[in-house]
Formats: structure tokens, C-alpha cells, sequence
């Protein structure tokens, strides 16, 4: 498991009982309390309307919380305006000055803060070269492909030796090749500046493949955060589990300390630990159900094939058992008339 | 085959009017037929040393130009107020409020300023200045209309977010962004709050003194007598119209080329 790098260091964001409410709505973030810590990447993830634009517009400063308090480094900064903020942000459509050059829109931060024009320029390009981007610099943004746009962006958010940066969606606007691209450009320039970075996705492959700890966001509060392997092989309920990542999802009744009725047959589980009768869900990645050359043995159970999608290095089986479905992943290219759930690989879940 | 008809039977009817001027420009005489007869330049020279013609054409260009500067210093800062507005409603609202102009005859805009400007607290009636804010009101819609549709197409909001971001303070980004960024639209706009204003007779002709005649109110004269003189007159003011917009173009076109070139 990755952990948080320099854990034991103060926090370089702290969102403490943070809460904002948009008047005349019920929609906002309601206590948020998360750390960044310097060097790591959160990546927050939410269904749209969560709040996740809203928590990086109160850590970039467009918006004043209602409650709770933001700090950069050791200072409060919750009342501070946007520019005395001194974070990078990244937005999703980049927004970058369509009348200005390239070099000009990464120097801009430096223009504001009274640098000298030749440093500005050198610094500009410098950032620019660390970025990966050379030989462009008098274009203008128009002129650029999605992903140098989104290159140039970056840049110009680090320039100015930011507290903090903030990514809204930034892998949005690229089509799917340079968006894996870009995806590891990301990480790759975050960890070269080690800089606290909140990026925000709805997308949960980008979620997993960069972040350093995953914030789950619902209806503006805290889902679950950890680090990607953890939401994904223990989430705490099941709508981490269906957000990030496949789920199948059983209600079931206990009938002893290992084994659970559930709508596809009775399941032989780990000790649970609850009384018979009691009701439980259970959880089980599709990646880990098995196609069965034998009809009997534990956990195998009669599947009906209802979908069948072939996507090359996988295929995505949709079956019917017993009174429920179940949804499997699998490389192989066998017939399906029985499946085996594993026993490990059933999971207990907080049911809300 | 048919469409392509339709284009060209309109262009010729376009075309035909300014065709016949300025063939009547350099006509020597032009009574009861078909195409004057006779070639001369005489009409442009009695055109350019007639007082009254060369009056009207100092006075229309000041109130162009003055016409032209306040359009940006107060339809700009309007503009961006209405673009940022908080409320919907009041967006909205603004938005109507501001393109009524369009929806007024110019007549009754001036009998408005006829009535407030010949008492004897404000005995305006007749200065250059009162001619500009009367095309100031009637231009103004056609200036907004044109700034705040490349707010919105821009997405100033988003930039200027940015650039506050970016540690950037108010006056700087009126300065650094939203100016520079809409000076295509500014440009776009001016060409036709200028055009409006050279062309401009209902109003004109109502609230202009004797000594402050613009062109056109003089041009209507110009018809009482020869036909050629009248014709003459006629293509200035057009030359001038077309000027305005091939060097507006011109100078929008080129400020984008140098940025791009520039190495």
C-alpha cells in the first residue's frame, strides 16, 4: 500500500469543519475536515453535483466558507481573497489568455508580482521546458493542440511557486489517447515540484491510477477517504463500492457465522459475527467471480448468461442465479453455465 | 442553380443605386434620361470647396469620434457590470433596458431632447456635444449588444478566475484581460457605433444648430440642386462609410497576424 509521503510533516492544506451552503439550495459541503499533505496528490471523486467543485472553489478562494476554517501551511487563509491565496489552479477548460503568448500566459503570475521582464521570460520558459513543452513559446493558446494547452496551464500554475494546486477535471477536455498521456504527465511534474495537489475527477480510472489518497465525496460530505487500493478493496459502504469501481451487490440474511442467504443461492462467507437472521449486504468485485467447469462445490451456483460483451482483454458477463444477478469480469473464453464465488472473495458492507 | 439566381438578382439590386451615383458623380448633366451625359470631375471640387459641405464634414467627423469615445468609456465599464452581474434577473433585465434604443425612433429621441434642451436652464440645443449624446444613446445598444457576446463567448468569467488566481488584483485584470481580450469585439463595435453616427439624419436633422450641421443633414440640401453635385456628396459620405469599416477590419485583422508573428 502507498502511503501518504512525509506523513509526520504539517499538513501544506488543512480544511477543518468546513461548510458552505449555496443560498437557496440544499446543495454545498457540509464539515469537511481533510489534510493535504506536502508532496501528495488527493484526488476527489464524486457523481456530479457532489460538491467537488465546490471544495477546490473554497480552497482556491472564489467561494467563503459558511463555517470551519482553511489553512495553507501555518496560516488561516479562509478569509483571504483568491490572489492572496497562492494557489495553482488548473481549470477545465485550462482558460488560458487567448491574447496572450505562450511564455506571456506562464509569466503572467510573475507580471502581477513585479518581476523584471528577463526573468519573468526565463522563468517562463524554464517552467515551460519542465513541462515538456519547448519551441512554442510565441504561439498563441488558439494554436495549440488540447493536451499543449493543458501543458501550458500547468505551468503557469506552478510558476509562482504556488502553496497549493488545484486541478478541476483536467483531463476532461483531452480525447482518450492523450488523456492517458497527460495522466501521467500529471503525476509526473506533481512529484517532480512535490506539491500538495487536490485534482478533481469523475472519472474512477484517473482516481486510481494517481492519486496518493482518494476523497470519495456524496451530497457534499466525506464518503471515504484512503489510499486507491484500500477504497477499492475495502470500501466502507456500498456507495464507495459502486462509485469507484464494479460491484455486485447482495442483500442477504444471516443464517449461521459463516454463511449468508442471499438472492443468487446461500453464500459460505468468512466468520461474520452476526446472529443468525440479521440482515447484511455483501460485496463482491466481478474480477473475482469464476466460471465453474463442475456444477456442485461451494459457492457454485447456476448462472443464466443474459449479456455477454467482449472487450479484448476482458469480457463483461451479465448472469442470472438463482433470484438475483450477478455481473463478472473474466479474461477467459469458456462457455458460462455455473459460477463460483469465492469465499474471500466476499466482502461485508455497511448496508447504507 | 436557383439559389445562386436569387444571390445574384439581389447583388444587382444592392449594387445598382451606388453604381448610379457615382456614374452621376462624374456626369456632367443628368435631366430626364436614362444615364447622365458627359464626363467631369467639377462636381467633386465645387463638392470639397463648399463651406458648408466642409463644416459639415468636421462636424460629422467630431461627432464620430466623440461619439466613438464614450461609447468605450461608459458602454464598456456598462457592459462588464451587466456580464457580471450576480442575479439572472438583473442580467436580464439589463439587457432589455439597454437594447430599447433600438426599438426607438430616433424622432422621438430628438423631440425628447428638443423639449429638455431649448429651456433656458440647459440652452444646449445646437452644440456638437448634444449631437454625440444623442448617438451615444442610439449607438450604444449595437456597442453592448456586440462587447457583451464576446464576454460571453470568451468566457471572461473563467479567465478572469484565472488571472485572480494567479494573484492578479481588480484593476489589473480590467487591464491585463478583459481589455485586451475583447479589443476584436471593441474594434467590431466602434466600426458601427461610427457608421451609425456618420449616417445618422432623423436626429440629427432635428437637433442640429445651424452652425453644427453634420453631413447628411447638409446632404439632403444638396439635392434641391444639380444632380451631379448631389451625387458627389453622396459618394463621399459612402467612401466614408466604407473607410470606416475596411480599416476597422483591417486594424482587427492585424493586430491578431503581428501577435502571431512576432518571433
Amino acid at each position: 500500500m502507498i502511503s501518504a509521503p512525509e506523513a509526520q510533516a504539517a499538513p501544506a492544506v488543512s480544511l477543518s469543519g468546513v461548510t458552505f451552503h449555496y443560498p437557496g439550495s440544499t446543495a454545498g459541503v457540509f464539515d469537511i475536515t481533510l489534510d493535504i499533505m506536502p508532496g501528495e496528490l488527493i484526488v476527489c471523486i464524486g457523481p456530479s453535483g457532489c460538491g467537488k467543485t465546490t471544495l477546490l472553489r473554497l480552497i482556491a478562494g472564489f467561494l467563503k466558507p459558511d463555517a470551519g476554517s482553511i489553512r495553507l501551511g501555518s496560516d488561516d487563509v479562509s478569509a483571504l481573497p483568491p490572489r492572496a491565496r497562492e494557489c495553482g489552479v488548473v481549470f477545465q477548460a485550462y482558460a488560458l489568455f487567448p491574447h496572450m503568448r505562450v511564455w506571456e500566459n506562464v509569466a503572467y503570475p510573475l507580471r502581477v508580482r513585479n518581476v523584471a521582464p528577463a526573468e519573468r521570460r526565463q522563468r517562463a520558459e524554464e517552467m515551460l521546458k519542465m513541462v515538456g513543452l519547448t519551441g512554442l513559446h510565441d504561439r498563441l493558446p488558439a494554436q495549440l493542440s488540447g493536451g499543449q494547452q493543458q501543458r501550458v496551464a500547468l505551468a503557469r500554475a506552478l510558476v509562482f511557486k504556488p502553496r497549493a494546486m488545484l486541478l478541476d477535471e483536467p483531463l476532461s477536455a483531452l480525447d482518450a489517447a492523450t488523456r492517458v498521456v497527460m495522466r501521467d504527465e500529471i503525476r509526473r511534474i506533481q512529484r517532480g515540484q512535490n506539491i500538495a495537489t487536490m485534482l478533481i475527477t469523475h472519472d474512477q480510472d484517473e482516481a486510481l491510477s494517481l492519486a496518493d489518497r482518494i476523497v470519495v465525496l456524496r451530497d457534499g460530505r466525506l464518503a471515504q477517504v484512503a489510499p486507491p487500493q484500500e477504497i477499492y478493496d475495502r470500501p466502507k459502504n456500498a456507495f464507495v463500492a459502486g462509485f469507484v469501481g464494479r460491484a455486485n451487490l447482495l442483500d442477504g440474511t444471516v443464517l449461521d457465522g459463516e454463511t449468508v442467504d442471499t438472492p443468487i443461492g446461500h453464500l459460505a462467507t468468512r466468520p461474520h459475527g452476526m446472529a443468525r437472521g440479521n440482515a447484511i449486504r455483501l460485496l463482491v468485485r466481478p474480477e473475482r467471480i469464476e466460471i465453474a467447469a463442475d456444477a456442485a462445490g461451494e459457492n457454485i451456483v447456476a448462472a443464466q448468461v443474459l449479456r455477454d460483451r467482449f472487450f479484448g482483454s476482458s469480457r463483461r458477463i451479465e448472469v442470472a442465479a438463482g433470484t438475483g444477478r450477478l455481473e463478472i469480469e473474466t479474461a477467459a473464453r469458456d462457455r458460462v453455465a455455473n459460477v463460483r464465488v469465492p469465499r474471500d472473495a466476499i466482502q461485508f458492507l455497511r448496508s447504507n | 442553380m436557383f439559389l445562386s439566381w436569387i444571390t445574384g438578382v439581389y447583388l444587382v439590386y444592392l449594387a445598382i443605386p451606388i453604381a448610379l451615383l457615382i456614374m452621376g458623380s462624374f456626369g456632367e448633366l443628368w435631366l430626364n434620361t436614362l444615364l447622365p451625359t458627359g464626363v467631369t470631375g467639377r462636381w467633386y471640387v465645387e463638392v470639397a470647396t463648399d463651406p458648408s459641405f466642409r463644416r459639415a464634414f468636421v462636424a460629422s467627423l467630431s461627432v464620430a469620434t466623440i461619439t466613438c469615445a464614450a461609447s468605450v468609456a461608459i458602454g464598456l465599464p456598462l457592459g462588464y457590470a451587466v456580464f457580471r452581474a450576480q442575479s439572472r434577473r438583473v442580467r436580464a433585465f439589463a439587457r432589455v433596458l439597454y437594447q430599447l434604443p433600438v426599438a426607438l425612433p430616433p424622432l422621438v429621441l430628438a423631440f425628447g431632447f428638443i423639449l429638455v434642451f431649448s429651456s433656458d436652464t440647459l440652452p444646449w440645443l445646437g452644440s456638437i456635444w448634444l449631437l454625440a449624446a444623442g448617438h451615444i444613446v442610439l449607438g450604444l445598444p449595437y456597442f453592448l449588444q456586440t462587447v457583451v457576446s464576446d464576454m460571453q463567448r470568451l468566457g471572461l468569467r473563467t479567465l478572469e478566475d484565472a488571472a485572480e488566481s494567479l494573484g492578479s488584483n481588480g484593476l489589473q485584470r480590467f487591464m491585463h484581460i478583459v481589455v485586451p481580450a475583447l479589443r476584436h469585439s471593441i474594434l467590431a463595435g466602434l466600426i458601427i457605433v461610427a457608421a451609425l453616427s456618420i449616417g445618422e439624419f432623423q436626429f440629427s436633422n432635428l437637433v442640429a444648430g445651424f452652425l453644427n450641421r453634420t453631413y447628411p443633414v447638409v446632404l439632403l440640401q444638396a439635392f434641391y440642386g444639380a444632380t451631379g453635385f448631389a451625387c458627389a456628396a453622396t459618394v463621399i459620405l459612402l467612401s466614408l462609410a466604407f473607410l470606416a469599416a475596411v480599416s476597422g477590419s483591417l486594424v482587427a485583422g492585424g493586430a491578431t497576424r503581428m501577435k502571431v508573428n512576432v518571433a
